[in-house]
């Protein structure tokens, strides 16, 4: 019904005469997201790598050695961390405490064992449990193998016609023929990053924390201009009209849903050109998660607007699930910081879901799938909020 | 004017918990007039309103509005109705011309019609240069405008206006009061309520005096006074009384009703000739003095006295 959009426009209009609207949609999560994610990271640093920092050592002097120190160079997951001084125990404690993600070995006589087709094994200290270095040992798995592949293609090739195809040559040939591996490492790079603490990882927590964060307190003015409705008899005025009260719930809940996915929009636009927060690797999947977060956000402030009887309820009513939500979903200290109990806890939270739905994408680098539940769980509540609001609705209305 | 009623009311009762505001009310309010409903505060006018807008439900009894059910049609009534509330309306962070544009589409005009029709009522009460104001910013006499405003623009058949004049200065009031004729003028039925009965002398084709919830009068002005005979209304003020002068007055042959409100004392007379030196006399008694008396022609005032005792003022 076209009632339902006139009376959505009336509130943007309304909306947009407030500055505490801008205010807290926009302002504050931008500045709140370099706050706490500064506190979290840090700006300094090599802000644009985001690899993981693994130790290097070479005891062997060949040139498959080489090729293989080449092709972890060119890791998209591995950014190598060399220092000739260190000794295997030195890589033992940086390991250890966490300054390398992994260390690797070269024992000496590698590259003959892998020339001659023989066991040969890099050494890697590592701590096993962790996600990095799940990433780290798949991208190593590959290379390794890479290099074997390719020696065992080239000395095919010599033996079959070594005047035209001398080995090296054959072997460059079918290790560049591998440029392009079919195993696939770089979705589990993020991750990786979380372990490895650099920048980015505290802006890929920050930046949606925060933009659920305020979505909810940029609740309290569109609960007020339904307040304020309610207060100054507007709303039994539009009741004289032939304007039912579906239009006008309809009308409100469409109002601060085109908010709330505005502030969506423009924060992950900013998120992903000023922050570098990859938002857009999937762009369905943060789609979906920001359409359904808004939709729980949307229904959640109808509710507000409807159960509040004065503006200052309103503000309150707003900022205490504010609170609550985003300390309990994780928006503050992530929910991979504490321990089992409180992720279950944490998860009543509407802001658990839409962190777990965000992180999965801008963090964990995972796929479209990966927020299909995170998205389910929004909708829900989505759905809850408004037939609590419908309830409320009716409970109030005089008869 | 058509011989059809516009609003027949039948038989309504209301009642919020113990609190019965509307007792059986029934009128009929003929096409293309002004009808009065005259009632101190209280009285339950706004209810009869809300009910004949639908936005209450009575306990009992029905009204038509231009031939739709309150009960069973109510999309029927409101599509025929314009009200104006009591209370002033509007979004205070919205200019009128916007609250005006707003308020037309909830009525159902669109596009041309209602930019025309937003001009249009803008110029009739008087906003057309200060259009593009917040209405938060306004004087209670311009929001009481606009509130109005906001029920013509769709042209109703029939409007309400809920004590539109109540708080604001008499240039905007008499202004008020003159569109409220324009519109009868212009064809529209008009139900309105207020609790001074000069305005229900001057508006109203027909009036009903409301109390307690009970409609207790209901007719032309001059069949209303008639209902006091030849009575006169006597206004007095008095000096250093001690109560006893106006329980003498009482006992005064010739005097019918008396009621002391705001230090004037109100004394409802069959003629005041013979009764005015009594009340001098009675008085002198008492040691009080009289310090003004006023003589008034009979009025809905003195109606209001004789039907129910006490002085109709707020
Ligand atoms: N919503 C309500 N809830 C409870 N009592 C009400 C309500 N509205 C009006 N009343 C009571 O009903 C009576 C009539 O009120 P009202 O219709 O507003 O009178 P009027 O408009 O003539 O001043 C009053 O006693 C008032 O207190
Ligand atoms: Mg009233």
């Amino acid at each position: 019904m076209i009632r339902v959009l006139d009376i959505a426009l009336k509130d943007l209009l309304q909306l947009s005469r407030d500055f505490k609207t801008f205010m807290f949609l926009l302002i504050m999560p931008i500045l709140f997201t370099f706050l706490f994610g500064y506190a979290f990271g840090g700006f300094g640093g090599n802000e644009s790598d985001s690899r993981l920092p693994v130790g290097y050592l070479s005891q062997d002097d060949n040139w498959v050695t080489d090729s293989l120190h080449e092709l972890l160079t060119k890791s998209e997951v591995i950014r190598l961390d060399e220092n000739e001084f260190r000794s295997t125990a030195d890589l033992e404690r940086l390991v250890a405490e966490g300054e390398l993600a992994a260390a690797i070995i070269v024992p000496d006589g590698y590259g003959r064992a892998v020339l001659k087709d023989k066991t040969a094994r890099l050494t890697v200290i590592a701590d096993t449990g962790t996600q990095a270095w799940i990433t780290i040992e798949a991208d190593l798995l590959t290379i390794a193998g890479r290099l074997h592949d390719a020696i065992r293609t080239a000395s095919i090739i010599e033996s079959v016609d070594a005047e035209r195809m001398p080995f090296k040559y054959a072997f460059e040939q079918s290790l560049s023929a591998w440029d392009e591996p079919p195993i696939a490492i770089k979705e589990t790079k993020s991750a990786a990053i979380e372990k490895a603490g650099s920048n980015s990882s505290a802006m890929a927590h920050t930046a949606p924390a925060m933009m659920l964060q305020f979505a909810i307190a940029g609740l309290l003015t569109a609960a007020q201009v339904i307040v304020t409705e309610r207060k100054s008899r507007t709303l039994q005025r539009l009741l004289t009209t032939a304007t039912s009260r579906i239009h006008i719930v309809f009308g409100h809940f469409l109002a601060i849903f085109f908010l709330i996915f505005t502030q969506f929009t423009i924060l992950i636009a900013f998120g992903q050109f000023a922050l570098k927060v990859d938002y857009l690797r999937v762009p369905a999947a943060t789609l979906l998660v920001a359409f359904t977060a808004a939709l729980c956000i949307s229904a959640l402030g109808l509710f507000i607007g409807i159960v509040a009887k004065t503006e200052e309820q309103a503000i309150a009513f707003s900022l205490i699930p504010m609170f609550v939500f985003s300390g309990l979903g994780g928006a503050w200290v992530p929910l991979e910081f504490t321990g089992e109990t409180f992720q279950a806890i944490g998860h009543i939270s509407p802001v658990a879901w839409g962190m777990d739905g965000f992180e999965n994408i801008v963090a964990r680098g995972l796929g479209f799938e990966s927020v299909l539940l995170s998205s389910m769980a929004l909708t829900g509540y989505a759905i809850f909020f408004f037939l609590l609001a419908v309830w409320r609705l009716n409970v109030t209305e005089e008869k | 004017m058509s011989n059809m009623a516009a609003i027949e009311v039948l038989n309504l009762y209301k009642s919020f918990g113990e609190n019965q505001a509307v007792q059986g009310v029934s009128f009929d309010v003929s096409q293309g007039e002004i009808f009065s409903l005259l009632g101190p505060n209280g009285a339950g006018k706004t209810t009869t309103i809300s009910m004949l807008s639908c936005l209450l439900r009575p306990n009992e009894g029905d009204a038509r509005v231009m031939g739709h059910s309150i009960r069973t049609d109510a999309m029927g009534v409101k599509s025929v109705l314009g009200v104006v509330p009591q209370e002033i309306a509007l979004y205070e962070d919205l200019t009128a011309r916007e609250n005006l544009s707003f308020w037309g589409k909830m009525y159902g005009l669109r596009g041309l019609e209602l930019k025309k029709r937003v001009g249009e009522v803008l110029e009739v009460i008087g906003l057309l240069d200060r259009a593009n104001e917040r209405v938060g910013k306004y004087s209670g006499g311009m929001k009481r405008r606009v509130n109005i405003g906001v029920s013509l623009l769709h042209k109703p058949k029939v409007i309400y206006m809920d004590e539109p004049t109540v708080g604001i200065d008499p240039q905007s009031r008499r202004s008020i009061l003159d569109s409220v004729v324009a519109l009868k003028d212009q064809g529209m039925t008009v139900l309105y309520t207020t609790h001074y009965m000069e305005e229900a002398q001057e508006l109203s084709n027909h009036i009903a005096i409301m109390d307690h919830g009970k409609m207790i009068a209901c007719g032309t002005h001059d069949e209303l006074v008639k209902l006091v005979g030849g009575q006169t209304r006597i206004d007095l003020t008095l000096h250093m009384d001690d109560g006893k002068t106006i329980d003498a007055w009482r006992d005064i042959e010739g005097v019918t009703h008396v009621a002391a409100e705001n230090g004037t004392i109100a004394v409802l007379v069959n003629d005041s000739n013979i009764v005015l030196p009594k009340l001098f006399e009675a008085a002198t008694n008492h040691s009080a003095r009289i310090t003004s008396v006023a003589i008034r022609e009979p009025n809905l005032e003195a109606v209001f006295l004789h039907l129910t005792g006490r002085a109709l003022r707020d």
